[in-house]
């Protein structure tokens, strides 16, 4: 019986359209996976490597909860819609047969759907497109472990918990309430607790979907791991599998001792309702004639208007809308107090930075509700059988797509304001009483409704030309899917409601991105006009569904008003649009992602080759800038002094222009001729008419132009704007010769283009840059500071605009920026440096303490490094259009989201600004004196090197304790972004990539600097410096520093480790296996500590190799656990250094003190993968 | 007035529910009788402008219908042979929002409206109440009361009394009754007696044609002494079926009355009985039968 059921229902679900598009789009989606890579950037890790696979298994099974909850809950409900309960209960058919055999039916159908991905993602790698390069070998097992111990029981968890709320519940809408519970729950506990290192086991058994143990026994996973491991089993995800295989059978067992096979009843309200009794008889009207229609312009106006109250009163009644917001509300509560505080950073909650947290939080649901909305409107007359009574009205067709279109519009503008209402409440929670009401509506709420507000219209002429309300639903959930996997067109004009994004920012706000926005908004309203026109000529009415009628129909409607209409649409349209085009292709350049491809390919095809070309040198510059923000402008008028610093003649002069937004207005070459100008890629070569001989000097005077003028297809111009202009060097003048940054360096990309392999960039923007003596004058408006690098030796306001000089009398990188606003400033006069912040009025929240990092970098550097080599160091805030500071001599640009919005209210939280501002502050050393050549490698010499020298300034100021949490973090980060990575990782010394030059090389720093010696280490970075220290031999190389730190080492084992770190790719894996301590007769305690330690070197892609052990490591033995937050002193019993070896060993250690606590590198300075088996409890 | 010429409708399964129905309908009830799937509702939803015959013309006075459906609406009052209701919607709302509907423009003519026909359909009393809970005459008096909104110049009512009880067949019955005077009313049903009470004139339809056209009464006389009866036991039943044009049996006391239709005295007990409309409508279907 059970079997035939089941068969029955999986039959009759094969039925399904709903079935057959999941199965459609799970094919597509995991086809275009491992054939294109749609999902995925590309990367070393492979498209069809288990790791990638299994994630793909693990978010299909998850996101396939919408699909099975309908499936399942169908099952149940079903026979209670259709009326034919009552006769199927009447039947001998057993409650079990009936609830389990449905169950397991629709189950195999969403299984069978969701078995599709194993042939789908085979066949992908088959295409002809498929990259080989980015595809492995197809392994079975990996599909088997990924269907069944993942995917499969996800699919049971979710079937049976909501299976069970709908056979309880006997409703839809409380079944649908419980996925939207479950997701919130979900992702709140998730956000709240996931990471934590305390709670990871209970979160990894915790999490129904295997996706948090996945992940986790994945985390540290290098691309050859992720190309070819496949996650242990029997651990962790097992147990996880077990717990929720035997929850889902629980819900089954729940679900059957609940379900009752008599009718649910009338609820008690139903029933009060009907017991009531009759009011009193009134008074009956006289028999008069009843008024008769009019149907003249008023009255379509009253029938819009009862309409709008009609439609939006249905939809604001229902429980349904209830619900979304108040699931609006919570995730916004949620999000935004959670993102607060990433990684204990909490910021201040202005406004700029809670609106995009709106919009990130809103990006995909408001899109979800307009397509579910606009099905329920279209379709609802038919759905509860009005339409008869509705459609032989005489109101016209777009008096009912008005009215649904407004309270489609409305639904959302209540989803928006509950959005402001709950990140305002956050604001006045935290005490931040600027309310800002007006940004919230003209940056946020308008913008955002009238964006759904297109959508609506498109999702309701999808709905009423599509001939069921289910396929109208397929074809949006596509149409959404595509379009938030950026798989659209890239042009706005192309791609449907896109419109051209508007950064924030307190300083400057947003109005000179706001036009381009709004005229895209103005062209996409003309065409979804258009659409609604379509949707009027075509719009299902009375019982007709066929097309063809229709469209007869349509052409027929289309003469008149609905024909003028689509003119007007069309033209508005048509003339926004060339508007649109003027400003996005002709005003401003425009190159879909591939012509930019191509573009710089065959630039490094041009004129790459002439990067060994021996050019004179840029010596002095004198600049005059001048600055008009409001019209955001800038000239710069400037003369070089060219010396020829080779040993041979000079012929040829190269001028290097890649920006495109920069205009040469002119240069001139003393005694040169342009033999070549290629203003497509920006590239002049000048004939000299006689070469320059060595030592000889020549000038270069040239007039540039920078203006922004209308608006771009993507991110805006944001330079130069009306209030905080940041303009760099090479966007006002141009570069001598050529050099490799800014060129492809995505490893796919240069294989598409036919390019070879290149080797790292260098991993520092300014690695051999030429170093001059700079003179500039900036401009700017009357009531605006402008800012450069140097001494300032004018400032006055003259012809209505202010000009100040700045002078540098000693050479510089050319690494620097200039900007202008009206700032607020604060100095200190620190040693004989002016100490200074320029910040925006209102930013003053962290002045102090960036003020207190300067001087505190300042006293650490010049004891151990040398002499600082300016009078000042400003940091001088720009608008948080980006994200960065950047570490050029003495004047330093520091984004207003990089510190100035910080919260240290809490004493607890931990002073990064202190960290950032030491780091920009060491570039005055390593970057700006120590200046790296342009090879890989040379951000050892400046990021990491900025990064030891930050940490040793926060460890003076704050004690080792303090900075333990941070390097924990650090070696997550580079652990973790070892498998995300682009390209093969290379050792310290030759890397180009940020997590190795940050994160692992400050780990490396550190433990070398433990091993050796403060001292020791600083005394080899200071004699480094020295020998460089400009005027010297300029470039450092980074196997200098290399050099310089092994002739410092003392002991073999230094020299060794010096290899490791910096030579090498060195992993180590340390455990505690077991402490026992034992009070000896004397009272001290004997304790005995067994460990297991092991090395590894890896390859590029990550491959492990084996090594010898043989270093000592510190064993540390505490009263407190060390993992447990930051240790006082007291809790220390010993830290010792033992010799370790390869394999297990014992360690015995006679103590004061009863430890409670062993553990392998306290310090966390070796790269481990594992951290859970560092410290275990002494028995 | 109503014609129709050579309307025919076929659906996109092939299913021909319509075949060249021509008819002239004047001022007053007009019946349309036809058994279950005979394509009343079809023709029905075709005059109403739900939906377009596939052939044929529709003209109601100087409207041609298919050209201007929404002239049509103007003046229409429609009421299907099933409809549902919206949740969380009374009575009195949802007659308010049609009337907005079909151009009851000021608030205060709505109300009027809106308050004059519940009383008329005797539906005063519930009209707070959801229209979800109501039972089916309640449903079927609400759907006549949405119908007479606006003075409509053409009612169409489709299989109205079909689930009612006597007593609120009656009252709707006489509700009609008393608006036909001055306007078409097309009254589609399949019960003999809704037509014989209340309609001059009338039509019967069968497997998407007209098969007879006329006043009941005349139908009737024309039919007058081609009707025979008798009352035969059960073991009867088959011979006389197998002998006889049989147009119907009814059983009365355990034995079973039987009318057949013959030009002549068929012998064999007949005795010759006064036709009604019923034996007429039989008679039509028993003829296709047969020639089927």
């Amino acid at each position: 019986m059970l079997r035939r059921i089941a068969a029955f229902e999986l039959r009759y679900q094969l039925a399904n359209p709903i079935l057959w598009i999941t199965a459609a789009m799970v094919f597509l989606a995991a086809f275009a996976a491992t054939g294109t890579g749609f999902l995925a950037e590309d990367r070393t890790v492979h498209r069809n490597s288990p790791f990638e696979l299994i994630s793909l298994y693990v978010m299909f099974s998850a996101l396939f909860m919408f699909v099975t909850t309908a499936f399942v809950a169908d099952v149940v409900l079903r026979d209670d819609q259709t009326g034919f309960g009552p006769i199927l209960r009447s039947t001998r058919i057993g409650k079990s047969d009936y609830l389990i055999g449905r169950f397991l039916g629709a189950f195999a159908a969403a299984a069978l759907c969701l078995a599709l991905l194993p042939p789908a993602a085979w066949l992908g790698t088959l295409m002809p497109w498929a990259d080989p390069a980015a595809l492995g070998p197809n392994r079975l097992e990996v599909h088997l472990l990924g269907f069944f111990v993942l995917a499969l029981p996800n699919l049971l968890v979710t079937a049976a918990l909501f299976f069970a709320l709908a056979t309880i519940s006997r409703s839809m809408m409380a079944t649908y309430l419980g996925v939207l519970l479950f997701l919130m729950a979900y992702f709140t506990l998730d956000t709240a607790f996931g990471g934590r290192p305390g709670l990871t086991l209970v979160m990894e058994l915790a999490d129904p979907f295997g996706r948090i143990a996945f992940k986790d026994l994945t985390r540290y996973w290098a691309p050859a791991q992720r190309n070819s491991l496949l996650p242990d089993v029997a651990g962790i995800l097992l147990w996880n599998r077990l717990l929720w295989i035997g929850l889902a059978l629980l819900f089954l067992a729940a679900a059957r001792a609940f379900y009752r096979f008599a009718d649910k009843g009338l609820s008690s309200r139903r029933r009060r309702g009907l017991a009531a009794p009759p009011s009193p008889a009134p008074t009956v009207p006289a028999a008069a004639p009843l008024p008769s229609p009019r149907h003249g312009p008023a009255a379509v106006r009253a029938l819009v208007r009862a309409r709008t109250r009609f439609e939006t009163g249905l939809v604001f009644r229902s429980p349904a809308f209830i619900l979304l917001m108040v699931y609006a509300m919570c995730t916004c509560f949620f999000a935004l107090i959670t993102d607060r505080d990433p990684d204990g950073r909490p910021g201040w909650p202005v406004t700029v930075s809670l609106i995009p947290e709106l919009q990130e939080i809103f990006a995909i649901i408001p899109m979800i509700i307009v397509t579910i909305y606009a099905g329920e409107l279209v379709w609802r007359d038919r759905d509860r059988k009005v339409h008869e009574l509705i459609d032989s009205t005489p109101y016209p067709n777009w008096a009912a797509i008005v009215p649904k279109t407004a309270a489609v519009g409305l639904v959302l503008l209540a989803v928006f304001l509950a959005g402001v209402a709950a990140a305002v409440a956050i604001q006045l929670g935290l005490g931040f009483t600027r309310l800002e009401l007006g940004k919230y509506a003209l940056w946020y709420v308008l913008p955002s409704t009238v964006d759904m507000l297109l959508f609506t219209a498109l999702a309701l002429f999808v709905q009423a030309v599509s001939p069921h309300k289910v396929i109208g639903w397929g074809l949006m959930i596509i149409y959404i899917a595509i379009r938030a996997a950026g798989l659209g067109p890239d042009h706005v004009l192309l791609a449907f409601g896109a419109t051209p994004p508007v950064p924030l920012s307190d300083m400057n706000g947003a109005a000179a991105f706001l036009e381009g926005p709004w005229i895209l908004r103005l062209y996409w309203a003309a065409f979804a006009l258009l659409l609604l026109v379509a949707a009027h000529l075509m719009w299902p009415r009375g019982t007709e569904a066929r097309f063809r009628p229709r469209l007869k129909m349509a052409a027929l409607r289309l003469r008149g008003a609905p024909g003028l209409v689509a003119l007007a649409a069309l033209l508005v349209f048509a003339a926004a649009g060339a508007y649109a085009w003027w400003n996005t292709n002709v005003l401003n350049l425009y190159r879909s992602p591939a012509a930019q491809e191509a573009y710089l390919a065959e630039y490094e095809k041009r004129y790459l080759r002439f990067e060994a070309l021996a050019q004179p040198a840029i010596v002095d510059v004198r600049l005059d800038v001048a600055l008009y923000p409001a019209e955001r402008r800038a000239v710069t008028r400037g003369r070089y002094r060219l010396r020829n610093l080779t040993g041979g003649p000079i012929r040829d002069v190269h001028l290097d222009l890649r920006d495109p937004e920069l205009a040469l207005i002119r240069a001139e070459v003393e005694g040169g001729r342009l033999i070549l100008d290629d203003p497509v890629y920006g590239y002049r070569i000048y004939r000299l008419g006689s070469p320059m001989r060595p030592g000889e000097e020549r000038a270069l005077t040239f007039e540039t132009l920078r203006h922004h003028r209308g608006f771009r297809n993507g991110l805006p111009a944001a330079g130069l704007v009306e209030n905080g202009t940041l303009v760099h060097e090479r966007e006002l003048m141009p570069f001598i010769g050529t050099a490799r940054d800014g060129l492809l360096s995505d490893p796919a990309a240069r294989r598409r283009q036919g390019l070879p392999d290149r080797p790292d960039p260098a991993g520092w923007a300014a690695a051999g840059r030429p170093s001059a003596t700079l003179d500039v004058v900036v401009s700017t408006a009357a009531d605006q500071i402008p800012v450069a690098p140097g001494d300032k030796v004018s400032d006055s306001v003259l012809g209505g605009r202010r000009v100040a000089r700045f002078v540098s009398t000693r050479s510089i990188p050319l690494f620097f920026s200039i900007q202008s606003a009206r700032y607020a400033q604060r100095h200190r006069l620190h040693n004989g440096v002016d100490l200074a912040v320029y910040y925006h009025p209102g930013h003053e929240w962290n002045v102090e303490r960036m003020l207190d990092g300067l001087a505190s970098s300042l006293d650490y550097f010049q004891a151990n490094f040398g002499p600082y080599q300016f009078r000042q160091a400003r940091i001088v805030e720009f608008p948080g259009y980006w994200n960065f500071a950047k570490g050029s001599p003495n004047t330093m640009p520091f984004s207003e989201t990089l510190g100035f919005l910080a919260d240290y209210r809490d004493p607890a939280v931990f002073d990064r600004i202190g960290l950032t501002t030491a780091h920009e502050m060491a570039h005055q050393y390593w970057g700006n004196q120590l200046m790296p050549a342009g090879v890989p490698g040379a951000g050892l010499l400046s990021e990491t090197l900025a990064q030891y020298s930050a940490a040793m300034v926060a460890r003076r100021r704050y004690g080792a304790e303090a900075l333990r949490p941070a390097l924990r973090e650090q070696l997550d980060s580079y652990l973790a972004a070892r498998g995300g990575a682009k390209a093969d990782e290379a050792p310290l010394v030759r890397a180009g990539q940020s997590h190795v030059l940050y994160q692992k090389g400050l780990l490396a720093m550190m433990l070398l600097e433990r091993r050796m010696g403060e001292a020791a280490v600083n005394r080899a970075l200071r004699t480094l410096l020295a020998r460089h220290r400009p005027p010297g031999p300029t470039f450092a190389l980074p196997d200098e520093l290399v050099a310089a730190l092994r002739a410092e080492a003392r002991t073999p084992a230094q020299q060794a480790l010096i290899t490791d770190l910096f030579e090498r790719i060195t992993l180590h894996d340390l455990a505690v296996d077991g402490a026992r301590a034992v009070r000896r007769p004397d009272g001290r305690w004997d304790v005995d500590v067994t460990v297991s330690a092991r090395k590894f070197h890896a390859g590029g892609h990550g491959e492990d190799r084996p090594a010898p052990l043989d270093e000592p490591i510190e064993l540390g033995l505490f009263t407190a656990d060390p993992d447990d937050g930051p240790l006082d002193r007291r809790s220390v019993v010993t830290v010792e250094l033992r010799p370790l070896r390869t394999g297990r060993q014992r360690l015995r250690f006679v103590t004061d003190r009863r430890p409670a606590y062993a553990a392998i590198d306290p310090y966390a300075l070796y790269i481990d993968r594992k951290l859970r088996d560092n410290v275990v409890e002494v028995e | 007035m109503l014609e129709l010429v050579g309307v025919t409708h076929v659906y996109p399964n092939g299913t021909r529910a319509l075949e060249a129905v021509s008819l002239t309908i004047p001022k007053g009830m007009y019946g349309l009788l036809g058994p279950n799937g005979a394509g009343k509702s079809t023709l029905m939803r075709d005059v109403a402008t739900l939906q377009a015959p596939s052939e044929g013309s529709i003209r109601f006075g100087d409207i041609d219908v298919l050209a201007e459906p929404e002239r049509l609406r103007r003046t229409l009052g429609y009421l299907p042979q099933d409809f549902g209701v919206y949740p969380r919607v009374s009575a009195e709302r949802m007659l308010d929002h049609l009337a907005v509907l079909k151009g009851i423009e000021s608030a205060g003519e709505r109300r009027l409206t809106v308050d004059t026909l519940l009383h008329q359909v005797n539906l005063w009393e519930v009209r707070k109440k959801a229209l979800a809970g109501f039972s089916g005459g309640m449903r079927q008096r609400f759907g006549i009361a949405q119908a007479l909104i606006g003075n409509p110049e053409l009612i169409i009512v489709d299989e109205p009394t079909a689930g009612l009880d006597p007593e609120e067949r009656n009252r709707f019955l006489n509700l009609l009754a008393e608006i036909g005077e001055n306007v078409v009313v097309i009254l589609s049903t399949h019960i003999v007696d809704d037509v014989a009470d209340l309609c001059p004139l009338m039509a019967v339809i069968a497997d998407g044609r007209i098969r007879l056209e006329g006043a009941p009464g005349e139908l009737i006389r024309a039919s007058r002494g081609r009707i025979w009866s008798k009352t035969v036991g059960r073991g009867e039943l088959d011979s006389c079926r197998a002998r006889h044009a049989l147009i119907s049996t009814r059983l009365y006391a355990g034995r079973t009355i039987v009318h057949i239709l013959a030009d002549s005295d068929p012998g064999d007990g007949f005795a010759p009985v006064e036709g009604g409309l019923e034996d007429v409508y039989f008679a039509t279907l028993a003829q296709l039968r047969r020639a089927a």
